[in-house]
């Protein structure tokens, strides 16, 4: 990425610019504040303009007040809230004021980011609930029933408040960033060579995801062309990752319409893709393998994986079409947390999620990257934006991996896995995967030494997240699981 | 419905022998704590010290020739990057995982250590056939969850030993912790705990939830639970896998001994 | 002796409406309504089993000598539900304003009510049933509870009085055909009617005191007219005039002719029968969903009214088939449930004053007041609650059980239809049991042991005594009921020549009439379970190893409101309401206000409704028809002196026409 693929732009053509980019059939992808010199908060948006584009990037000085695009751009709503509780940058007119990644209880004397926070001075947080929408008319009647944070079984924290009047939910509202860790700050000042193991921790069910997009970013930023091996085995690595979380996905959903066998089944594949994650790099997350330029040390998965992925692929193949006729399994999905087209695609509906209500977007095609070029993937689509079309674009995805998997191991040339790269001062760059639940950006900015001076993440789950609610209002308690554990959303990339 | 039980019984057994009887525990190849060997170490190096994302090796002051590293498994997140940097194989890829401890000093690596770990104690010995688990996320990667969620996979089947999770820390005997925890969390996890019946046992799940591991600190989290709730037992391991939880939940109940001492396996 | 106490209790009572007029001495009215109320229960026990002895009044109606005798089935009706009205009297309503006017009307329904279970005239009987009906209005009305009383009252007054000119016409009718307006000839005018209007004369009550006790349609005055009033009110209403009613449905259709004739009765029997059970089922899934205790108490009291009237349907329909054991058993379960329910009823409305004067609203939802208040008061509503939902051992379990056991009896009866009603009604009550169930654990477990944040007074010390008497004579009913049975078979032998009553308790045992089938015993019940309960107090007092910790509520690691947190009414009933939906037809509307794009809610606007059955189609096209008559027959009123005077001459015209002609 360089400078003069980067537009800047005055805060007052803000607006009517993001209105021409809708309008155009573009799509924003997320927005970040960072800091070039100390007092100076930067602004960037990052827009797709259409497949095989580049990613527009506009930049924009907070000098000045900044006006709210979340009306314009419905999904910029949380970027922006992010912003201000981290950054301390208020927007105008922003239509849903109020905490969201720092809560209400968190007392702040300076942002987080500011230069001039004192490293490893903790937040002070108080106890505190989460501001809802007032309620009017029979308000008594309404039960503001809450979940969570600690939640029943083994989950990820996050508080659930549902506006409910027995079954019926008539609004539902997420409080996340419970697990709010800081990673993005922990980038600050590192060596880009030694942040991969922490990109690798973001989310651990998406560590080859977040790592590649990390390295990719680090290596637009170097202009470090990556040899065709490592490229090859980063593609057969993010699609066994895409398996195992696919597969725990289907054990999952089955677990939620009480399908016992069915979540055995589910659990247990996912438990032998990551038995063989472990023969194939000694970590069942992947993890411990990647690194800036390539890999960090070569692997040989030619000889075994393809026939163990051939006896998985029989034994899913059967497990799906098992699903596939299981009426009381379907009943459940089918028209379950309807999606519409229009809501995933303003609220920025991501992977899975948004392609099962029609928009046909992934980045391993539209935006190629590792070796995805030379192995297009096939992207799956449905239009009923239910959870029944959101399993079936998973499971056509659980093929097209293990077939994607296959043709690596086919075509796998030999050579070198590492490249030596160097990252320029000053310099930045944006790197991008396609995860198992969508798209994931890291963009990164160095200063002048070569050290990581800005880390943005833009999870998936982020984004799908902040969709998720609006398939739950008006709905019925007892679909609230199923319609949640059909959007496979993981709560650890959301909230870093 | 009755393709589904045809599936279940077609399937058959697939649940591992181990750890009730000898056979797989499904961890062949797995790259555990990296083992050190303080006989081949370089005077004058210090490479795994300077790499060591989490500073879990520090070099000691006194540079005698052996035993001159301080290594802490309690803050090791598995990264493996000391045994890529290491010049002379001092630092070594292992298998080993079962780092369960009842003591924190125990994951810390001393020479010639080899005194006999203490055992839990009398009361545990009524839940030894039934213990309950309340779970808390005090801010994981989710790597901690996927792990535990993978306990009641058919592969481990937790169940068969009498461990079940429970809903409520009400009924919970055992509160197993992951994350460094979170300033945001540290008040719903305190809850917890206040919320649980005597006698009631803290288990820490994962590298960040013994130590903070590389979470550790900033704006945003703590130091893992130390200083938090007392702890019974420590697991570090990024993450430990299930394998190990089950270890460390078995010894919990002296079921089997601990099997780390001194930062390394006795067997 | 009992007839010098009901005459001192009447005079009491006049004096107290009196006085009452004046505005003045309020509490010595209360005291005076009070006594009053004491003296004539003291009546009832004295003249129990036997019935007061006959005196005729000092009046004349009609040209006819007016007689007096309380029945003992009306005593113990009127015994009954006197206990919970001079509690209620002593209250007095708890609004703030036209307490004067209430106390006169409660004065008045009791006069009202006394003649009613005494007067032995049918022109008597009407007057006294008016001036009861018109004691409950003014009682209502002067309350002011509600902005808008009238309309309630209103319509409350309307369907009553489409009940007395039911009333009327049955009365005239039989009155004409034994030549006399005293009851005694009403029974003989059996003889000189013809089938088919006897028929109709059943007809006629069944829905002359049917518009009292709520059987479908007229329950849907209930609602609106309780949730108008107070608890007060609601306890002088849903116990003694509702015991009154009864009382004169059971008189008329037992005694007056229709039950006299097997054929009728037997027919009249089915009808009655399947009337009460619908009653009975749609009452109780309408107290379900309501929210106010008030309204949830009225529709309760109409299902329990139904029942009772159940039980007199199959007391009709056995005496049709020549078996008076098992219409004397279905008699008397009808009576002990009506005692039971107007204590414990009356313990819930006075509780529901109780909280009223604690919170400031009829709104059942978490108020905490029943670790506020004192345990007598809890115990009190519990038993109440317990009794009205069916639980052992209380007198609503002991009666509702004698109801199933006597449904059970359908089999003996020889033709498919009555045989086929039995069995469904008893399905059908089945379902309202375990409806009023769930509604009283909503009633109570939201209403009284639901925590709350907010920090309410406790219910007042009188409220707790009252309640507490109210709900021990609950279960001092239950647990005497060998005694009590036996205080009943004078009634059951002078209306169905049977030992029925007697009959239905062996020793300490509660039986069917007999052991057989099945048994219960409240008696023993009450000494066995406290001794049952000590095994495992005792081991949790010995085995106590750790201290006890006292933490707060589990909410997922927070703490909220738990009265916001915890359920409400509507979450408890909602999905009964969904179930169910084909009969509650519910409305539910969430309307969303938004910062901006409809995406970013600020506020949510809720409301939701059930709609009731007959109201709009039959009482609102009703409603709407008068008020086009009146709008067209305006004219006649139009003012103008010479239209008058034109009317006035047509009129002289006609009357010429018809003398010449």
């Amino acid at each position: 990425m360089t400078a003069k693929e980067i537009k800047s732009l005055h805060p007052a053509v803000l607006k009517e610019t993001a209105e021409n980019l809708i309008a155009s059939g573009g799509r924003m992808q997320m927005a970040y504040a960072w800091y070039p010199q100390p007092h100076r908060i930067e602004l960037r948006y990052v827009a797709s303009v259409g497949a095989q584009a580049p990613f527009a990037i506009w930049r924009c000085d907070a000098n000045e007040p900044i006006p709210s695009l979340a009306n314009t751009c419905p999904l910029l709503s949380w970027y922006e809230r992010e912003i201000t509780d981290l950054f301390g940058l208020k927007f105008l007119d922003q239509p849903q004021p109020g905490r969201l990644v720092l809560h209400e209880g968190v007392s702040l004397r300076q942002a987080p980011f500011d230069p001039d926070y004192p490293a490893d001075l903790p937040l002070c947080v108080e106890p505190a609930l989460q501001v809802v929408p007032e309620l009017g008319g029979s308000d008594a009647d309404v039960q503001l029933l809450p979940f969570g944070p600690v939640r029943a079984d083994v989950f990820e924290s996050a508080e659930f408040l549902f506006f409910y009047v027995g079954e019926a939910i008539l609004h539902y509202q997420p409080r996340l960033f419970f697990k709010h860790r800081g990673m993005e700050k922990r980038f600050e000042g590192l060596e880009p060579a030694r942040a991969v193991v922490l990109a690798e921790r973001v989310s651990g069910i998406g560590s080859v995801a977040h790592a590649l997009a990390y390295c990719q970013a680090v290596e637009a930023a170097s202009n470090c062309i990556v040899p065709a091996r490592a490229r090859f085995l980063r593609v057969l690595l993010a699609e066994m990752e895409r398996l195992y979380n696919h597969l725990h996905y289907f054990g999952h959903l089955c677990h939620t319409t009480t399908l016992k066998v069915a979540e055995a089944e589910g659990k247990l594949l996912e438990e032998q893709v990551k038995q063989l994650n472990t023969r194939l790099t000694g970590s069942r997350f992947l993890r411990s393998i990647l690194a800036v330029g390539g890999l960090r040390r070569d692997l040989s998965p030619t000889s075994w994986l393809g026939t163990e992925l051939a006896s998985l692929q029989d034994r899913f193949l059967r497990y799906a079409e098992h699903m596939e006729n299981t009426a009381s399994h379907l009943d459940r999905l089918i028209t379950t947390g309807k999606l519409d087209r229009r809501l995933a695609f303003d609220q920025g509906a991501t992977g899975p999620v948004e392609r099962a209500s029609g928009i046909d977007r992934d980045l391993r095609r539209d935006h190629p990257y590792a070796a995805y070029t030379e192995l297009p993937p096939m992207v799956a689509t449905r239009e009923n934006g239910d959870a029944h079309a959101r399993a079936q674009v998973r499971m056509a995805e659980v093929n097209a991996s293990i077939m994607l998997i296959q043709r690596v191991l086919d075509l796998l040339p030999d050579g070198a896995i590492h490249a030596v790269w160097k990252v320029a001062p000053g310099s930045e760059g944006l790197g991008w995967t396609e995860s198992p639940r969508g798209t994931l950006f890291y963009a990164v900015h160095f200063d002048h030494h070569g050290k990581l001076a800005r880390v943005k993440i833009k999870s998936p789950s982020f984004s799908n997240w902040r969709v998720f609610p609006y398939t739950v209002h008006d709905s019925n308690m007892m679909d609230y699981a199923i319609n949640e554990a059909s959007f496979g959303l993981t709560i650890a990339g959301c909230d870093r | 419905m009755p393709q589904w039980t045809l599936l279940g019984l077609l399937q058959g057994k697939q649940t591992a022998p181990w750890p009730l009887a000898k056979g797989t525990d499904g961890q062949e190849d797995f790259l555990g704590m990296p083992r050190y060997r303080p006989e081949l170490c370089d005077n004058e190096c210090k490479a795994c010290a300077d790499i060591c994302p989490t500073k879990a090796i520090t070099i000691r002051a006194s540079s005698g020739a052996s035993n001159r590293l301080d290594i802490d498994y309690g803050r090791c997140i598995v990264c493996q990057l000391c045994t890529e940097v290491c010049p002379t194989g001092a630092m070594t890829t292992s298998s080993d995982w079962a780092f369960g401890a009842r003591s924190r000093e125990d994951l810390i690596w001393k020479s010639g250590s080899t005194k006999n770990p203490a055992t839990g104690g009398e009361m545990r010995r009524a839940f030894r056939r039934s213990l309950h688990i309340r779970h808390v996320d005090a801010g994981s990667c989710n790597g901690c969850e996927s792990e535990l969620q993978a306990l009641n996979n058919p592969f481990y089947n937790l169940h068969r030993l009498g461990i079940f999770f429970t809903a409520s820390p009400r009924f919970a005997d055992l509160l197993l912790v992951t994350g460094p925890v979170t300033h945001a969390m540290l008040g719903p996890l305190r809850a917890t705990y206040e919320a649980m019946a005597e006698p009631r046992w803290v288990l820490a799940v994962g590298t960040c939830a013994v130590s903070g591991g590389i979470a550790e600190g900033g704006y945003a989290s703590g130091h893992g639970l130390s200083g938090v709730i007392p702890v019974d037992l420590y697991l570090p391991g990024c993450p430990p896998n299930p394998a190990a939880i089950i270890e460390a939940l078995l010894m919990f109940l002296d079921r089997v001994p601990q099997r780390v001492n001194g930062g390394r396996l006795v067997e | 002796m009992s007839n010098e106490l009901l005459t001192a209790a009447f005079l009491v009572w006049l004096a107290a409406s009196l006085i009452s007029l004046t505005g003045r001495g309020l509490i010595l009215v209360r005291v005076l309504l009070f006594s009053g109320s004491a003296a004539a229960i003291v009546a009832a026990i004295l003249a129990l089993p036997e019935g007061t002895p006959p005196v005729t009044l000092p009046t004349r109606l009609a040209g006819a000598a007016v007689s007096f005798r309380i029945a003992p089935d009306g005593l113990w009706l009127l015994g009954f539900g006197l206990v919970p009205a001079s509690l209620a009297c002593w209250l007095a309503t708890p609004a703030r304003q036209g307490r004067a006017g209430w106390l006169f009307g409660a004065a008045m329904s009791l006069i009202g009510a006394l003649g009613v279970f005494g007067i032995r005239d049918g022109a008597g009987f009407l007057i006294a049933y008016e001036i009861m009906s018109f004691g409950g209005a003014t009682m209502i009305l002067s309350e002011k509870l509600s902005a808008d009383a009238g309309r309630p009252v209103l319509f409350m007054l309307g369907l009553l009085e489409v009940g007395a000119i039911a009333l009327v016409v049955a009365v005239l009718l039989l009155a004409v055909a034994g030549h006399s307006f005293a009851f005694e000839a009403y029974g003989r005018a059996a003889d000189n009617l013809a089938t088919t209007t006897l028929a109709a004369v059943g007809l006629l009550l069944v829905i002359g005191f049917g518009a009292k006790l709520g059987l479908l349609p007229f329950y849907e005055w209930f609602p609106a007219a309780y949730g108008a009033g107070s608890g007060a009110s609601g306890a002088l209403i849903s116990g003694v005039m509702l015991n009154a009613a009864y009382y004169c449905l059971s008189r008329g259709l037992l005694e007056w002719g229709p039950g006299q004739n097997a054929e009728i009765a037997a027919a009249l029997g089915i009808l009655v029968v399947a009337v009460a059970v619908l009653s009975a089922v749609l009452t109780a899934l309408y107290a379900f969903q309501q929210d106010d205790w008030r309204t949830l108490l009225s529709f309760s009291s109409a299902e329990n009214a139904a029942i009772a009237v159940a039980m007199l349907g199959a007391a009709l329909i056995f005496r049709g088939h020549g078996m008076p054991d098992l219409a004397g058993l279905a008699w008397t379960v009808s009576l002990l449930h009506l005692g039971g329910h107007a204590l414990a009823k009356g313990g819930l409305f006075l509780t529901a004053d109780g909280v009223y004067r604690a919170t400031g609203g009829y709104v059942i939802s978490q108020t905490n007041l029943l670790r506020r208040s004192s345990w007598m008061f809890g115990l009190g509503a519990l038993f109440a609650a317990m009794s009205l939902s069916a639980m052992p051992p209380q007198a609503g379990f002991v009666s509702e059980w004698y109801m199933f056991e006597t449904f059970f009896q359908g089999f003996r009866l020889d033709t498919l239809s009555s045989r086929l009603v039995m069995a469904l009604a008893g399905a059908g009550l089945a379902l309202t049991v375990a409806i009023a169930f769930a509604t009283y654990v909503k009633a109570f477990g939201l209403g009284l042991l639901g925590r709350s944040s907010r920090d309410f007074v406790p219910i007042q010390r009188s409220y707790g005594l009252a309640v507490s008497v109210l709900g021990f004579g609950v279960l001092a009913l239950a647990v005497g009921m060998p005694i009590w049975l036996d205080s009943l078979q004078a009634a059951v032998s002078a209306e169905f020549g049977t030992q029925a009553a007697s009959n239905m308790h062996d020793g300490l045992l509660l039986v069917p009439l007999t052991a057989k089938f099945a048994f219960i015993s409240p008696t023993m019940l009450v000494v066995v379970m406290p001794l049952l309960s000590i095994v495992p107090v005792l081991l949790v007092m010995t085995n106590r190893r750790f201290a006890v910790r006292r933490v707060r509520v589990w909410y997922g690691g927070f703490d909220y409101d738990p009265s916001r947190a915890s359920t409400t009414a509507l979450t408890f009933s909602n999905a009964l309401r969904t179930f169910y939906s084909f009969i509650y037809r519910p409305t539910e509307e969430t309307t969303r206000e938004a910062n901006g794009a409809h995406y970013f809610v600020r506020r949510l606007v809720f409301s939701h409704d059930v709609a009731p059955i007959f109201g709009p189609y039959l009482f609102a096209p009703a409603i709407r028809t008068v008020i086009v008559l009146a709008n067209k027959l305006k004219a006649l009123q139009s003012g103008h002196l010479n239209f008058y005077l034109g009317l006035i001459g047509a009129l002289l015209i006609i009357i010429l026409a018809l003398v010449l002609y």
